[in-house]
Order: structure tokens, then C-alpha cells, then sequence
């Protein structure tokens, strides 16, 4: 019995040496993790009265992000031109004096355009031209205002038109035209991108001057 | 020939490659390659087949139609729909320029007539108008008087020769063949010729009608239907059995002459079946578009 326990009571205290020594370090890495808590490299000390300042930091922890850009000048999307196989972008632009009849008739092609699967790019409209038809009197030179009037244009840009659907599409369009209303498909090209944008006359103003100073320097 | 026909054969071969894997592939490629020649060879043999002329004569046909000049009439409810659709609007809209230059005119003349008037403290005055918004109106509305509008509906209506009838609806025209013993009604036919694509046929349907020329363009070079007659047992011989019609669409372009003489009609579609044999109605009703 005696060599027994002898042997339980050395395994006892190894054990509970073991489990000082254990406890020490678990103390310790307690105690060291409470020092730290969620302030990891910023060494602050951390306040009595605030045990949980901080609680719910997470952005240092997530891989930064690289700052965001200036909004980029607009450009061109590339144009998809014609090949033998294939047709391209196409402009459909439909353009008269009455705004409804013109405006309907767009959104009617459309229409068509979503239910028979063709892709449809864009569909803007292009700046009002405004024409004043202006009358001289017979006897004098006076002359007043007669009639002004506005042309509407609207233009339906398609990009996936087949050649089999073709044909009964432009039949479809050309047996539904409202009167007054003049209906023509072309390719779109860079000239008409370049129609919608406002011209800008002092800007156009200063690049000549700029211009003329640049061939002046030299000579 | 061979070329699809080694597309066809060669997908189904790398399909048996991803299930099988490389092994004991070279009985499997010396098969394909074997077939490929054996497509080859049956192209071969057919287009020497197709040299011997087939029992079937092709007809070019071309659908001239005359697009709508004007808009349809209304139905009466649409016609209910707009007067209440223009009436919510006119209530909801604001006052125009011209409107508010009418009032103010009416101001003014209130103005003038009230005793107690002195010109001297009208504001805003600057250059007498001499021609206030009321003249105005009147002068449009006599130049309005003096605009003869053409009339929508005109006598035409009941001629079936000519171009400006049934404004609002697309027209075809008709001829009148006589195909073996029988007159018939119908589209601009005429039989095609070798080395000639059939839109070309069908483009000199459209010249060869006599004592009319009509301007047209064609609409894609593909047809748009197929007619297919076979005569009757006593007429059939080995070489012919019967007729193939390809037909084209094409729409009237430019101002056609006012009358033609001869044997042409211009109907509409629900008129079609007063002039057609059932079979080929049913076959060119398919084509024809009534929107």
C-alpha cells in the first residue's frame, strides 16, 4: 500500500504542479489579453470606465481599399461597324413637327423592338431645331414672323438585328407611319454621336486663339 | 459539302474523346476519318444527282404591295377614348403664351373703357400694338378657310384597278393568267430561268407586266413563301410534275401612273378570297401582314 501511494502522492504533486504551472500561464495570458483587448497595436491604455471602448472595431482589420477615383470624362463607347456577316449599329431616327406623333412613334418601335428580341443600344433624343418661317409684307419692307416651326427628332439605336427578321420588321415600321412623320435607318458613325452634344461657341473661341498664339510663338 | 458535314461528324467525336479518354482511340479516329470520306463521297454523288433536272419547275413571284397613305379610321371607342383623353388634358393643362396675351388684351380694353382712364398710367406700355392677339386669330382662321383639305375617303373606293383606294390600308396587286385552260387571279409570276438567282426572277415578274411600270424595292433577297402545285394527273408528264412558286415581297416606291390598263387589280386582304383559289390563299394569307 505504502509504495502505492507513495506513488499516487508523487503523480499527485506532479500533477498538481503541472496544473500551477498551467494555471500561472493561463492567468497570465488572461491578464495579458485584458491589457490588450481591441486596442492590438495602438498601445492606449484602456480606461476602468470604459471596459468595452472600441467594442465593435473591424475596418483596421479588412484590406484597404484603394481610394476612390474622379469621376472619368465621358467617352465613346466603340462603335460596332458593318461587316460582310453582320450589320452593325443602326440608327433609327424619327423626326417631324408634331412632338406627340414623333415622340409615340418612337416608343412604338421601341416596343416592337423589346418583343421581337431585338437589342436595343440606346434611345435618346437629338436638340430641337427651330425653324421661323418668316413672311414680307407686300407693300414694304417690314417683314413679321409667319409661323414657327420646331423639328422633333428621336433616334432608337439597334444593335442586333437580324437579316431574316429585317425585312418584316421594316414592313412592320413603314405600314404603321403616322403621317408627318419621316422615318430613316442609317448607320451610326461618329458624326452622330457627335450631334447630341451642344456646341459650345466660347470654347470653340478659345481654342482658335489658342491656336493662332501657338503659330505666332514659333514664326 | 464536306465542310459542314465534318463539323456534324467531328462534335460527337470529341465528346467520345472526353467520355472515353485517349486509349484505344485509333479505331475510333481511322472510323471517323472513314466517314468523313464516306460524306464526302455521298456529297459527291449528289450534286451529280442534282445535275439531272428535278420534276419540279420554280416559279419567281413577286408580292407588290402599296404601303398605307393615310392612317386607319378610329374605332368608335378609340374615338370615345381620345375625346376624354383631350378633354383630361385641356383641364389639367396651363395657359399658353398666346392665351395669356389674350387676356391681357381683354385687360386692357376693360381698362380703356373705364371712365376714370388716363393714358398716361398704363405701365409697361412701350409701342402701341397695332395688332393685338384677336386680330391675330382671325387672320389664322381665314387662312384656314382659304386650305382645301384632300378628302380621306375618295371615289376610288369601289375600283379595284386603281392605286388610291382604301387610303388607310395596304394593298396587293393581282394579275390575271391563263394557266392551261382557266383564267386565274394571281401574283406576278414567271417561270425561272438557269443561272439567274430567284430574287432576279422575281424582279423581272415585276418588269415584264405589261403596260405598267412600277418602281418597287425589294425587301431582303430571301422569299418570304413557298407555293407548291401539282397538276393534274393527265397533264403530268416524267420531266414536269408540278410547280414550285417563291415568292418575294416588295413595296411600291415612288408615285405609280393614276390608271393602268390591263389586267391588274389592287385588293386589299379580306378581299383576297373573292380572287384566289383556296389552296393558294391559304399559302400567301401566311405572308401578308395586316398590322
Amino acid at each position: 500500500m505504502n509504495p502505492i501511494f507513495r506513488k499516487l502522492q508523487a503523480s499527485f504533486i506532479l500533477h498538481s504542479r503541472a496544473l500551477d504551472q498551467a494555471a500561472l500561464l493561463l492567468r497570465a495570458s488572461v491578464s495579458v489579453q485584458l491589457i490588450q483587448g481591441p486596442l492590438t497595436f495602438a498601445n492606449e491604455r484602456q480606461y476602468r470606465t470604459m471596459p468595452t471602448h472600441g467594442i465593435g472595431r473591424y475596418k483596421h482589420l479588412i484590406p484597404k481599399e484603394a481610394p476612390k477615383k474622379k469621376k472619368e470624362r465621358l467617352q465613346m463607347k466603340p462603335i460596332k461597324m458593318a461587316t460582310d456577316t453582320e450589320y452593325g449599329t443602326l440608327n433609327v431616327k424619327v423626326s417631324g413637327y408634331d412632338m406627340i406623333l414623333v415622340e409615340h412613334y418612337s416608343q412604338y418601335i421601341h416596343n416592337l423592338c423589346n418583343r421581337l428580341g431585338v437589342k436595343v443600344a440606346e434611345s435618346y433624343a437629338l436638340p430641337t431645331k427651330t425653324m421661323e418661317v418668316v413672311v414680307m409684307a407686300e407693300q414694304g419692307t417690314k417683314m413679321y414672323i409667319d409661323a414657327i416651326l420646331k423639328t422633333h427628332e428621336r433616334i432608337v439605336q439597334l444593335s442586333q438585328l437580324n437579316a431574316t427578321l429585317c425585312p418584316i420588321f421594316m414592313e412592320v415600321f413603314l405600314k404603321n407611319q403616322p403621317e408627318g412623320v419621316q422615318l430613316s435607318v442609317k448607320q451610326h458613325t461618329e458624326a452622330g454621336y457627335l450631334d447630341r452634344f451642344k456646341a459650345r461657341p466660347e470654347l470653340a473661341g478659345l481654342m482658335a486663339q489658342k491656336l493662332l498664339k501657338g503659330k505666332a510663338l514659333p514664326s | 459539302m464536306a465542310a459542314p458535314c465534318s463539323k456534324i461528324v467531328s462534335r460527337p467525336w470529341w465528346q467520345f474523346i472526353k467520355n472515353v479518354g485517349w486509349t484505344g482511340l485509333n479505331q475510333t479516329v481511322v472510323r471517323q476519318l472513314s466517314r468523313n470520306n464516306a460524306c464526302g463521297a455521298a456529297a459527291q454523288t449528289k450534286s451529280k444527282t442534282e445535275r439531272i433536272p428535278s420534276q419540279w419547275k420554280l416559279h419567281g413571284a413577286v408580292c407588290l404591295q402599296r404601303l398605307p397613305v393615310i392612317s386607319q379610321e378610329r374605332n368608335p371607342i378609340e374615338d370615345q377614348f381620345a375625346e376624354l383623353i383631350h378633354q383630361m388634358e385641356l383641364e389639367r393643362s396651363l395657359v399658353s403664351e398666346h392665351e395669356l396675351r389674350l387676356l391681357e388684351d381683354a385687360e386692357r380694353v376693360r381698362r380703356k373703357q373705364a371712365e376714370d382712364y388716363d393714358s398716361d398710367e398704363e405701365a409697361e406700355y412701350g409701342d402701341q400694338e397695332t395688332i393685338t392677339a384677336l386680330d391675330q386669330e382671325d387672320a389664322w382662321e381665314q387662312k384656314l378657310k382659304k386650305f382645301q383639305l384632300a378628302p380621306r375617303v375618295s371615289d376610288l373606293e369601289d375600283d379595284h384597278q386603281s392605286v388610291g383606294r382604301c387610303l388607310g390600308d395596304s394593298l396587293v396587286l393581282l394579275t390575271e393568267e391563263t394557266l392551261g385552260q382557266e383564267k386565274v387571279w394571281l401574283l406576278p409570276q414567271v417561270p425561272w430561268q438557269a443561272g439567274e438567282t430567284l430574287r432576279q426572277t422575281a424582279e423581272r415578274a415585276l418588269n415584264s407586266l405589261p403596260e405598267a411600270d412600277f418602281k418597287a424595292t425589294f425587301l431582303g433577297s430571301a422569299p418570304c413563301g413557298v407555293y407548291r402545285y401539282k397538276l393534274p394527273k393527265a397533264v403530268r408528264t416524267e420531266s414536269c410534275q408540278g410547280a414550285k412558286v417563291f415568292f418575294f415581297k416588295a413595296l411600291l416606291s415612288g408615285h405609280p401612273p393614276p390608271s393602268q390598263n390591263g389586267p391588274f387589280r389592287w385588293v386589299k386582304k379580306s378581299e383576297l378570297p373573292d380572287y384566289l383559289k383556296p389552296a393558294y390563299l391559304e399559302k400567301v394569307n401566311r405572308f401578308i401582314l395586316d398590322l
